[in-house]
């Protein structure tokens, strides 16, 4: 696209846009490109950033898949039995005044759900015995709601049961891997919606030249290019160091995420104008898909919030330690 | 531990062995860090014990690591540096002081002044004895260097040094002065300059410091009235002083974050840990909660991106346009962070408390100049624009 994009010298990115591009009708992306063979190693560094990368490509094509409910659910693998390709986990999702809801993502047809139940332990149910409900948010993530009625199945109709003790743990590391996905998939959609903003101010004139000639709007842009600077690097921290990050780390990746993507999605509308509203233009599609990343898995807002807590009333320095830093394994 | 320079030296080939081993040397509490980790609101008395740990620091072999064996270091890269003074920082010191120079000025020194001239004044700066200051700005040129005006003369034997530089970080404590001087004509802008290590003890040299308004005196004013520069004194090439300066503000705006950027780390460690800076037995308030988030949010964006500088750096990739996200990065989480502490204790403005109090009001108001200072955010943006969006 343009030189907002960065991460081009990334060959899973590339390759996982292309595969993205190119399903339609045809083979599943995730199959096509070998991503549920990364699943188990996760544990490797390089095998990790491939799989992260799917997210940010997902972000930059604003397509879905069941991909990050495959991750949430990877950890409960060794206490599930499901086939390879079939776990997918559902997202807890809640509201002052609207109460709890589950939901999923991608098109689980034919896939074993895994819903946790912190405290209880976490179920295994079959997609197919549930009625989903399509919700329909702008930039095309593809989510449906579990009916409440889903939450409660009968016993008869879970295929499984998983036990507390082994959910816990689970539920702890799924919830750091699905976290930073949805950070990298906010960072693809955020970086798209700032390079279409970039192209357009290098050719829409105002006053006989191009409005990407004043300093104002270049400024706009350069901070939301800041924005996406600082997101990438501490989502790359993150995958890099991955069960060697701090506590709560995952929710820092998670709450810049959400804070910086939304502010690069209303800079980049800011330099587009009224056009950038309209569902003629695509800024809506990746601005959506940012807000609604953004209410997944904790948001901004409610994750920033309970950080400054959690700081102030434990002392707690929620860095990453210098000694991580320098014994990391990607050290140069 | 060993001063001499050996072939095989476990600290200087293993940087986390010799951050552990500066771990074990801080946590046995020595006299001259806990001197400097007070809160000082004495310009003087914190240039003086900040002297002081230095000159330890050099002696016990410490800050000469990451420096190269023929400047007076031990060897290793920046890594050890970044280590040393991260565990200073969160152990409670609360500046570099003059001393953030070594992370700016420094590394140019070393990469490009005359070997013996950086071998005699590299440990002298590193053991606080000699400090250095940074002479760039003008009174009319600013954000826009390449119209600096001093002048540089060719005489026998060097140069004659005529002009005046303003806004010079730390010149009242320095004896040593980079300046950089125009040896072309004004219309040569960038390309007719040259960078010169200018004596402040020469004559024909006038330091008149400037009281800034959080109560420090770090900057000041240099005249220079025919000030003669040997030929020895010229770092990088005659007429190379763009490159010169360049380098240095990849620096000041790229690496230098991690620096700084570990003393805000523990500036909020320390007003959690001991109820300062308000000097308070708690500090803040729910009603915070939400302001020192950011802040969180803000220093994690900073230490990740200027930690992948420090790997570039210890690398020898290019530092490139990596500078301008760090600095801007740099100032927003100083920015958060003290608007967090001024929300939780809006009394600082009004002068009540302690030194910490004091010392965090000093702080607070600094943090409203650093998009200013070391190329103003707006310059960032721009070179962001251009280089980075490419924009027409």
């Amino acid at each position: 696209m343009n030189a907002a994009l960065d991460g081009v010298d990334d060959p899973f990115l590339e390759a996982a846009g292309q595969a993205l591009r190119a399903a339609g009708d045809g083979p599943d992306p995730l199959t096509a490109l070998g991503w549920w063979d990364l699943l188990p190693d996760l544990g490797d560094r390089d095998v990790r950033a491939a799989a992260l990368a799917l997210f940010r490509a997902h972000g930059r094509e604003l397509s879905s898949s069941v991909a990050l409910g495959a991750l949430l659910a990877q950890p409960f693998r060794a206490s599930a039995p499901a086939a390879p390709g079939t776990l997918v986990a559902t997202i807890a999702s809640s509201a002052p005044g609207r109460g709890a809801r589950l939901l999923v993502v991608g098109d689980v047809r034919g896939k074993v759900l895994l819903i946790d139940r912190p405290g209880h332990g976490a179920d295994l149910v079959a997609a197919s015995d549930l009625e989903l409900r399509p919700l329909a948010p702008a930039g095309g993530l593809a989510i449906h709601e579990v009916p409440v009625g889903g939450v409660e199945p009968d016993r008869s109709a879970r295929l499984g049961v998983i036990a507390e003790r082994e959910a816990a743990p689970a539920r702890v590391r799924a919830r750091f891997l699905g976290r930073l996905a949805v950070a990298w998939e906010i960072l693809g959609a955020a970086e798209s919606a700032l390079a279409l903003a970039v192209t357009y101010a290098g050719h829409r004139e105002q006053f006989g030249r191009p409005i990407g000639t004043f300093q104002a709007v270049r400024h706009l842009l350069a901070w939301a290019r800041t924005d996406c600077a600082a997101l990438g690097s501490v989502a790359a921290l993150a995958t890099s160091l991955d069960e060697l990050a701090p506590a709560r780390y995952d929710e820092v990746v998670k709450a810049l995420a959400g804070r910086n993507g939304r502010r690069i999605c209303e800079q980049a509308l800011q330099v587009l104008g009224a056009v950038g509203f309209t569902t003629e233009h695509r800024h809506h599609a990746y601005h959506g898909r940012v807000l609604a990343l953004d209410a997944l898995l904790g948001s901004s807002a409610e994750l920033t919030h309970g950080l400054g807590a959690w700081v102030r009333e434990t002392g707690t320095d929620p860095s990453v330690p210098a000694a991580t830093l320098w014994s990391s394994p990607d050290r140069s | 531990m060993s001063h001499f320079v050996s072939p095989e030296d476990p600290l200087r080939d293993d940087q986390p062995a010799y951050a552990a081993a500066f771990e074990g040397w801080l946590a046995a509490g020595p006299a001259a860090f806990r001197d400097a980790a007070r809160p000082i609101v004495s310009s003087e008395r914190r240039a003086a014990a900040t002297r002081e740990l230095m000159r330890t620091l050099f002696d016990d072999g410490w800050s000469r690591y990451g420096w190269p064996t023929p400047a007076g270091g031990l060897g290793g890269d920046i890594m050890h540096r970044a280590a040393m003074w991260e565990a200073l920082a969160r152990h409670g010191l609360p500046t570099m002081a003059m001393f953030e120079h070594l992370e700016i000025l420094a590394p140019t020194l070393v990469a490009m002044g005359r070997p013996a001239f950086v071998a005699q004044v590299l440990p002298t700066f590193l053991r606080g004895q000699e400090c250095w200051s940074q002479g760039f700005s003008e009174p009319d040129a600013g954000s826009d260097l390449a119209s600096l005006r001093t002048r540089a003369v060719p005489i026998d034997g060097g140069h004659v040094i005529t002009g005046r530089k303003i806004w010079t970080s730390w010149a009242g404590y320095a004896r040593w002065c980079l300046v950089l001087a125009r040896t072309g004509s004004v219309e040569d802008r960038h390309r007719g300059l040259t960078a010169f290590a200018v004596d402040l003890r020469s004559p024909g040299v006038e330091v008149r410091a400037i009281g800034q308004a959080n109560g420090t005196d770090e900057l000041a004013e240099v005249t220079f009235d025919g000030v003669p520069v040997g030929p020895d004194r010229v770092i990088g090439d005659l007429g190379g002083g763009w490159r010169v300066a360049m380098h240095i503000l990849s620096h000041e705006r790229g690496t230098f974050a991690w620096f700084r950027h570990c003393l805000l780390q523990g500036y909020l460690s320390g007003a959690l840990e001991t109820g300062s800076p308000a000097g308070a037995p708690e500090f803040g308030s729910p009603a915070g909660d939400g302001a020192l988030g950011q802040a969180v949010l803000d220093l994690a964006a900073v230490r990740a991106a200027s930690y992948a500088g420090l790997r570039a750096q210890a690398a020898d990739a290019p530092l490139g346009v990596r500078a301008p996200f760090v600095k801007l990065l740099l100032c927003a989480a100083e920015r958060s962070l003290n608007d967090w502490v001024l929300e939780s204790d809006p009394t600082l403005a009004l002068g009540v408390g302690d030194d910490h109090a004091a010392v965090a009001w000093q702080e607070y108001l600094f943090s409203r100049i650093v998009t200013v200072y070391g190329g103003s955010q707006q310059m960032q943006l721009d070179t962001i624009a251009k280089q980075v969006l490419r924009l027409p």
